[in-house]
């Protein structure tokens, strides 16, 4: 008796921490469906208005492919550059190693704001302000922790012994890491890729001082559009933000579920 | 039994170790190791867990570099070869097999890596797969296969190569009793069968006794005897193999110039008596026999039969384990077990009785004394 009576308050606590957590996500579904021109729950009216408003926005949509194209190199390159990175820091042994580790990772624990700032005053004197150059190095500073990290928590709990194992029957070290090391980090590599994804399309703080009236992304016109305007066309932006978001971690799920059926 | 070499098989020296050393930092894991393993012969590494087996191993397979000395293959020095060109098919304990690939796969890979043509690694593949019976599951991946069927694959993925030299670290240490006696019997023939020239590391006496044609017993880093099954078991060089390989009784005694062992204010005699004072003695449990003491006195009969020992001591208590009886002796102040297999008619001894212990004077080993 004791035990169902604890499970129930329990689940009860539970339930009101989700909701709590999720309201303001569930809220934006049926205000982005609002026929008001301003924001306000409950909508007096419903329609699909803002979702059009939202599709004929130019400045908008071309936010949203900046940054979907800003992700993408980003992701690209924060994979090209962790993988050998993180395998130099997990395989090989040489002194200021853990202290490269750490300075590679730093910037996960810097302020994001600090870390603008720096960025603006570095960047200014380069004329990397406002440039899609400039935007790819400065998201690649936030993402190549989170990919590094990762991807060396992936190679440090591999089983050696398949590598080893393959250079016993015969295989150089170039075809070892193509042939087992690679495949068997497959679920980093897929895990890598989602965060890198998510975190430069989502990015802001940084994003903000290095945008322009000349180039920018969807998150920082978001922030200056309800900055002027209070209309429901950032909910409709929300939502679909949100089954972005879904997908990709649909994505990310499945296949990590395929991998751990591939690999042990 | 096991396998003597006769004139025929005494091989050409075909793994040769010359001083070889390692060190790890400041640590000497292997001081100095020196040993020739023949063509065709399978030597197991026996000894306890960190004596340096799996070091050793790793060294022979190139996955390590020897801190000094050198190591030879038919007379090719390969100290220095990566493992990737050595040859050499290395099972180990954990199996260590590719999870992303299938098992045909994982055993087609070695064949890959040599460039054989595809449509004759496949075929070779499964060839060795049949060898460990294992064709029907060609397809699947290593996690969908008990222990003893991936410990198969590896064996199969290691011998497919036709490697020179095949090491075996542990392979059966993963497997429940019954496998295990089943492997031990599948590799042994296997090796047998391709005549290769085979490296068994293990740390239980059973696999190395019935497996290999010869025995290297390892403590700290060092040899302690190289030789068959019986001559270890026989004739151990030290107390350590003596009590290592088998059980074994140890008694500490003192030793006088004519060879006469005074243990326990008790005299007894040894076949050979090299050392004169302190000395250590050693009898395996189930060379001795046990009788109730004959008479009331202290010590036994002052005339022993020619070439037997006797010992007079009180009988603490007894364990039955099926097959055997311990009987648990206390002689002075040491402990001496003696095994004598079950009697239905047997009228066994009751404890806080005196008994009399006898055995061969030539199932005496006499030990100088450690000098701890
Ligand atoms: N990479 C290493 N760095 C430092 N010490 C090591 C290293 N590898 C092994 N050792 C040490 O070397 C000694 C021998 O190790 P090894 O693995 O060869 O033992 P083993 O005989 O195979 O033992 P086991 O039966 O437990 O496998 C151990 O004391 C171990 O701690
Ligand atoms: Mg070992």
């Amino acid at each position: 008796m004791d035990t169902e009576k604890t499970s129930w308050a329990m689940r009860i606590l539970v339930f009101i921490l989700f909701l709590y957590l999720l309201a303001p996500v569930l809220l934006v579904f049926p205000m982005s469906f609002s026929g008001d021109q301003v924001l306000r729950f409950p909508p007096t009216s419903w329609s699909t208005r803002w979702y059009s408003a939202l599709l004929e926005n130019r400045g908008m949509m071309r936010a949203f492919w900046t940054s979907l194209g800003l992700a993408t190199i980003v992701t690209a390159l924060s994979l090209v550059i962790a993988i050998p990175a993180a395998w130099t820091m997990t395989r090989l042994r040489f002194p200021g190693r853990d202290f490269l580790f750490n300075l590679f990772t730093a910037p996960l624990l810097l302020p994001t704001i600090v870390l603008g700032l720096a960025i603006l005053i570095v960047f200014a004197s380069m004329g990397l302000l406002a440039t899609t150059q400039g935007l790819v190095i400065a998201h690649l500073v936030v993402t190549l922790p989170y990919a590094l990290r990762v991807l060396a928590v992936s190679l440090g709990t591999q089983n050696l012994e398949c590598e080893e194992a393959a250079r016993t029957l015969g295989a150089r070290p170039l075809v070892v890491f193509f042939r087992v090391t690679l495949p068997m980090m497959m679920p980093g590599i897929v895990a890598a890729t989602a965060l890198c994804f998510l975190v430069s399309f989502d990015e802001v703080v940084i994003t903000l001082f290095l945008t322009g009236p000349r180039i920018s992304t969807l998150p920082v016109e978001l922030y200056n559009y309800v900055y002027n305007r209070a209309d429901p066309l950032v909910a409709a932006a929300s939502v679909l933000l949100i089954l972005l978001t879904l997908a990709v971690i649909m994505i990310v799920e499945r296949t990590m579920g395929l991998g751990r059926t591939f690999v042990r | 039994m096991h396998n003597f070499p006769n004139a025929r098989s005494v091989a050409a020296e075909h793994l040769v170790l010359e001083q070889l050393g390692k060190s790890f930092g400041a640590v000497d894991v292997i001081p100095s190791l020196s040993l020739a393993v023949r063509k065709g012969e399978m030597v197991a590494f026996l000894g306890p867990s960190g004596c340096g087996k799996t070091t050793t191993l790793r060294m022979i397979a190139g996955l390590i570099s020897p801190t000094r000395g050198r190591i030879t293959v038919g007379g090719r020095d390969i100290t220095h070869l990566p493992s990737h060109e050595r040859d050499m098919g290395l099972v180990f304990q954990s199996y260590a097999l590719f999870p992303h690939m299938t098992v045909l796969r994982n055993v087609a890979f070695g064949l890959e890596m040599r460039n054989v043509p595809k449509p004759e690694v496949r075929a070779r593949a499964l060839r060795a797969l049949e060898v460990v019976q294992l064709s029907h599951l060609a397809d699947r991946k290593p996690r969908d296969l008990s222990g003893g069927q991936q410990q198969r694959v590896a064996l199969a993925r290691a011998l497919v190569i036709e490697p020179s030299i095949l090491l075996l670290d542990e392979p059966l240490s993963n497997l429940d009793a019954k496998l295990r006696d089943e492997m031990r019997v599948q590799i042994r023939a296997l090796q047998q069968a391709s005549g290769i020239t085979a490296v068994f590391v293990t740390h239980d006496q059973v696999e190395a006794l019935s497996m290999c044609d010869r025995i290297v017993v390892m403590k700290e880093g060092h040899i302690e005897q190289f030789g068959t099954p019986t001559e270890i078991y026989e004739h151990p060089a030290s107390p350590f193999v003596s009590s290592f390989v088998g059980r074994t009784n140890r008694l500490r005694g003192t030793s006088d110039s004519r060879g006469v062992i005074t243990v326990a204010g008790q005299q007894i005699r040894a076949a050979t008596a090299e050392a004169q004072g302190p000395v250590e003695i050693m009898m395996r449990p189930h060379r001795m026999r046990l009788a109730p003491a004959a008479t009331d006195r202290n010590v036994p009969d002052a005339t022993p039969v020619q070439g037997q020992n006797s010992l007079r001591g009180v009988l603490e208590r007894l364990t039955f384990i099926g097959d055997l009886v311990q009987y648990h002796i206390r002689v002075g102040d040491a402990e001496v077990m003696v095994e004598e297999a079950t009697r239905r008619d047997q009228g066994a001894p009751c404890a806080g009785t005196p008994v009399d212990l006898t055995w061969q004077a030539s199932d005496t080993l006499v030990f100088p004394a450690a000098a701890s």
